[in-house]
């Protein structure tokens, strides 16, 4: 992954919030994914168009009270597990 | 391709087995299909319970030394046209078992509705009302029939035992009783109805009819609480609400899917599972499968159902 890459959600994928979290179905390998309140408002801004790691930090960072580095860290795992369950997919700058 | 008998559905009375319109042909060995399943039901010790063909526009079904089903779409948006071909010497309730157990709520979430494996009883109160309904979703053997016939024995009646047909009814989500049986193995027989009953043959499950000593509710009930039954049979007893992604996960292996290839209806589904967590919730039921700690097991449920 590259600072510049956009990464935009898979078509083959459903989502559905329910309370804080959002549940993500692949409906191509039946596979379900949770994410936590951080992880459903990114899948809400990626859902919306495509985006940067670094455009989602600056929306996480102003609404939830973290470190920006922290925040730029768990985006990177986040992306990573996603992209691994063919969740999202990336789009090189 | 006789036709030897039909049998239609709606209009069942309560208690007898609900089961689609069908024509039962003449008996047939199931020979192998030459292409492969594109799907498979397999029971916890890796038997395979079914396995679905595609069938030039329609399904073929096959449970191994029971019966093959045929599906073909009729002219009415979301019915078939259901031919059922049972092997020689097949038991004529085996047939009636898997359209009422297995083509039913599979035709029935395929057309939009919301079926579950599982067992669901009617809660009712210290004064005789019915509080609600409570429903037990496991896998096959899980303990979900000997729940729900413990249930009964004890004041509460049992609404279904193997599939929960769910209704929504002015934003409520309705348990519809099915057949008023329940498919027991000898042991549990004996511990719901009486230690003197025997079976002619103590590991296959028959059928006991509903009765005094395990009534039957005979009508609707409004779902209050869905659990799914741990597959730790020694676990301590426990109950815990699952967050909902937990919930979805937990719930979905328990739903009725006759084509997983179909993404339009599987989103259809996915959603309307995810509506039934938000209504409803879901908990999750550990507890040791031992007779002497179905008791404790209906009273702890109750008191984490009754109002306070």
């Amino acid at each position: 992954m590259n600072p510049s890459d956009t990464f935009a959600v898979s078509e083959e994928v459903v989502a559905r919030r329910l309370g804080e979290e959002i549940v993500l179905l692949d409906l191509s390998s039946g596979v379900y994914f949770g994410l936590d309140a951080v992880g459903a408002r990114v899948w809400e801004l990626l859902s919306e168009k495509p985006r940067s790691l670094a455009q989602l930090a600056e929306h996480v960072e102003a609404e939830f009270s973290a470190p920006r580095a922290t925040i730029e860290e768990d985006l990177r795992d986040l992306a990573r597990v996603l992209r691994e369950r063919d969740l999202i997919i990336i789009r090189p700058a | 391709m006789g036709s030897e008998s039909s049998a239609a559905d709606g209009g069942e009375p309560a208690g007898e087995p609900h089961v689609p319109e069908h024509r039962v042909c003449e008996p047939r060995k199931q020979v192998a299909i030459v292409q492969d399943p594109y799907d498979r039901w397999t029971s916890p010790n890796g038997t395979c319970v079914a396995e679905f063909y595609r069938d030039e526009d329609g399904f073929r079904l096959r449970f191994p030394h029971q019966a093959d089903f045929l599906l073909k779409p009729n002219a009415t948006p979301g019915k078939f046209a259901i031919s059922a071909y049972p092997v020689p010497d097949c038991p004529p309730p085996s047939v009636q078992t898997l359209l009422a157990n297995a083509i039913q709520p599979l035709i029935g979430n395929y057309t939009g509705g919301l079926f579950l494996h599982g067992s669901a009883v009617a809660i009712t109160g210290e004064d005789g009302e019915t509080i609600g309904a409570t429903a037990f979703l496991g896998l096959s053997r899980g303990g979900k029939t000997t729940l729900a016939g413990a249930f009964a024995k004890a004041g509460h009646p049992f609404l279904t035992e193997d599939v929960i047909d769910l209704r929504l009814d002015r934003s409520r989500y309705v348990v519809q009783p099915k057949a008023s049986k329940l498919r027991l193995f000898e042991d549990s027989a004996r511990h719901l109805i009486g230690d003197d009953t025997r079976f002619p043959d103590a590991n296959a499950k028959r059928d006991v009819e509903g009765g005094n000593a395990i009534p039957f509710a005979a009508q609707p009930v409004p779902l209050t609480r869905i659990f799914v039954l741990g597959t730790d049979r020694t676990a301590p007893l426990s109950i815990e609400l699952l967050p909902p992604s937990a919930a979805l996960s937990a719930l979905l292996p328990h739903a009725f899917v006759l084509d997983v290839e179909d993404k339009p209806r599987l989103a259809g589904h996915f959603s309307r599972i995810a509506d039934l967590i938000d209504a409803v919730g879901c908990h999750i039921l550990d507890y040791p499968r031992t007779y002497d700690e179905l008791p404790r097991v209906i009273e702890t449920i109750i008191a984490s159902i009754t109002p306070t």
